[in-house]
């Protein structure tokens, strides 16, 4: 019988076999117990017990394979859940699939849910930041013309919406898909395709991006938010390292810590506190410069995560975010 | 240089047609995917300013397309999905550089000077060849370190030819970078162009190579 076969008929089958071994023990039983002063041991008798034995556990163990599928359920819905697997695999007995069936198809109505979502926040943005980059080439001219202030002021005001799309955008992203079950990114993969990226948006300039982190760390964050998180930590040192930046990274207490080393100035520590608030910058000279911390600390929180910054071994800042380890 | 935008928001488009123009570039627009495909490919263009969110052909579609085919010209993203991952996206699916809007149309002049020129294989801003230097960041030709007033299309054809020099261009070569594609050509003027600019920068500064076409020496 293969163990994806009727739950009921395995059931049946183990209690049957147990109830007839316990007929037959019982039955030893009472001729002992009743019949003692002329219970003689009959030939036949070993044969009997071991027969109804060999019934009793043979139905145990029916019974107990009947019931394997469901620990293996339960560790597939864990595997789930830690971000191994993206639906429950496998096949159940006849009995238990429609309810593997069901829960795989939420799985994917929230998928596509999360999906959609995305979709929506990215449609918003990109219709936001298009009128915004026109309204802003409308205002350049005012400034040659002498409408100096008010040149200033669109522009500043421009930047701060653009800030306010950027923030919520990242966080709409990571609030939707942050507890979605089955995610699993490797932080190697995505460092290496940024550091990609990163080295050709600052062509001009040398230095260089040392990746240190392990191919076998994952953590349980969608690849998107793991790229935003990385890509501000990496940019943010980028933008202020002399010649080299380094990621490491490490497990500890069931979370990875990502440590983002540069030989840049670095932060005064009282200003440390202040880059990680929303929109506010330490450095009011490096456009844009600032946010980016503040989107690592919202995304590192809405994962559970955090973030910390203190002074490098290498000079500049030590930016240390804790995620949640995905097995 | 002759740069491609390709564009849909046409109030965007034109004020980046505006702006490269006065920039000493000459400039055609794509208003979609189809239309970005077909020049790109039928025309010689300096740089491309590519929106990834273009209608009938997106962006993304393009940059593979267009390198897969071996086009090498430079290409400035210039797009509203201004997350990283999309960012690791476009530069892995084959761009140079990537700007999210809105931008600073200053932002967009000097990466796009910077990837001309390294695209050339230049590493420091200011070319210079002997005794006449060109600054793209200023659109600025000097003599000997006095300044040189030239029209656009003297600097066009002097800055093409500064950007490749030690290399022969030939005259149609010349007329495809320094004219729209609206433009009526006529490799004509490209003569007179040269004719004036051996007349304020020296005569023996662009070499006519017979039957090939112009060269400025690299060590002249």
């Amino acid at each position: 019988m293969n163990s994806n076969s009727s739950f009921r008929l395995r059931l049946l089958l183990g209690s049957v076999l147990w109830t007839l071994g316990l007929l037959a023990l019982a039955h030893m039983i009472f001729r002992a117990i009743f019949i003692r002063p002329h219970f003689v041991f009959r030939s036949a008798d070993p044969i009997i017990i071991g027969l109804a034995l060999l019934f009793a556990i043979s139905g145990l163990m029916a019974v107990r394979s009947g019931l394997i599928p469901f620990r293996r359920l339960r560790q597939r819905l864990l595997d789930v859940r830690d971000g191994r697997l993206q639906t429950v695999t496998g096949s159940y007995p006849n009995e238990v699939q429609p309810l593997v069936d069901d829960l795989n198809s939420l799985l994917e109505q929230r998928d596509r849910a999360v999906r959609e979502a995305q979709a929506k926040a990215g449609d918003l943005a990109h219709g936001l930041k298009t009128p915004l980059a026109i309204i802003a080439q409308e205002a350049e001219p005012l400034e040659r013309e002498g409408h100096t202030e008010l040149a200033v002021s669109i522009r500043v005001q421009i930047e701060r919406m653009r800030r306010q799309i950027e923030y919520q955008l990242a966080q709409a992203r990571a609030a939707a898909t942050g507890n979605t079950p089955g995610v699993r990114s490797s932080i190697k993969e995505s460092a290496v395709g940024l550091s990609r990226t990163l080295h050709r948006l600052y062509a001009d300039r040398a230095f260089s991006i040392e990746i240190e982190a392990s191919g076998e760390h994952f953590v349980r964050v969608q690849r998107e938010d793991l790229d935003e998180i990385l890509g501000n930590l990496l940019d943010n040192a980028c933008k202020w390292a002399k010649t080299r930046v380094v990621l490491s990274s490490q497990i500890a207490n069931c979370e990875l810590l990502m440590v983002v080393d540069d030989d840049g100035p670095g932060i005064a520590p009282s200003l440390r506190e202040s880059v990680l608030q929303r929109g506010v910058r330490a450095d009011e000279t490096a456009p844009g410069s600032g946010l980016g911390l503040a989107i690592v600390r919202r995304l590192a929180e809405l994962y559970r995560g955090s973030i910390s910054l203190e002074q490098s071994s290498m000079g500049g800042l030590r930016a240390t975010v804790r995620l949640p380890v995905a097995g | 240089m002759r740069i491609l935008v390709a564009e849909d928001e046409p109030l965007l488009a034109k004020q980046l047609a505006t702006a490269l123009s006065e920039a000493h570039h000459v400039v055609d627009c794509a208003l979609d995917g189809a239309e970005a495909d077909f020049l790109a490919t039928t025309e010689a263009y300096d740089a491309i300013v590519l929106d990834l969110g273009l209608p009938k052909l997106d962006g993304l579609t393009l940059l593979r397309r267009w390198r897969d085919a071996g086009v090498v010209i430079p290409i400035l993203v210039l797009t509203a999905r201004g997350s990283w991952h999309e960012k690791v996206q476009g530069i892995d699916t084959g761009a140079d550089d990537y700007l999210s809007k809105p931008f600073r149309m200053e932002e967009v002049l000097a990466r796009l000077r910077a990837l001309i020129r390294r695209a050339s294989g230049h590493a420091h801003p200011e070319m210079r060849c002997g005794a006449v230097a060109l600054d793209p960041r200023l659109a600025r030709v000097t003599l000997n370190d006095v300044p040189v007033s030239l029209t656009g299309h003297e600097f066009r054809v002097l800055s093409y030819l500064m950007h490749h020099r030690g290399r022969v261009v030939s005259q149609a070569e010349l007329t495809e970078h320094i004219y729209a594609q609206s433009f009526d050509r006529d490799s004509n003027t490209v003569e007179v162009f040269i004719a004036r600019l051996r007349r304020k920068l020296g005569s023996t500064f662009i070499r006519t190579v017979r039957g090939l076409g112009y060269r400025i020496d690299a060590q002249s």
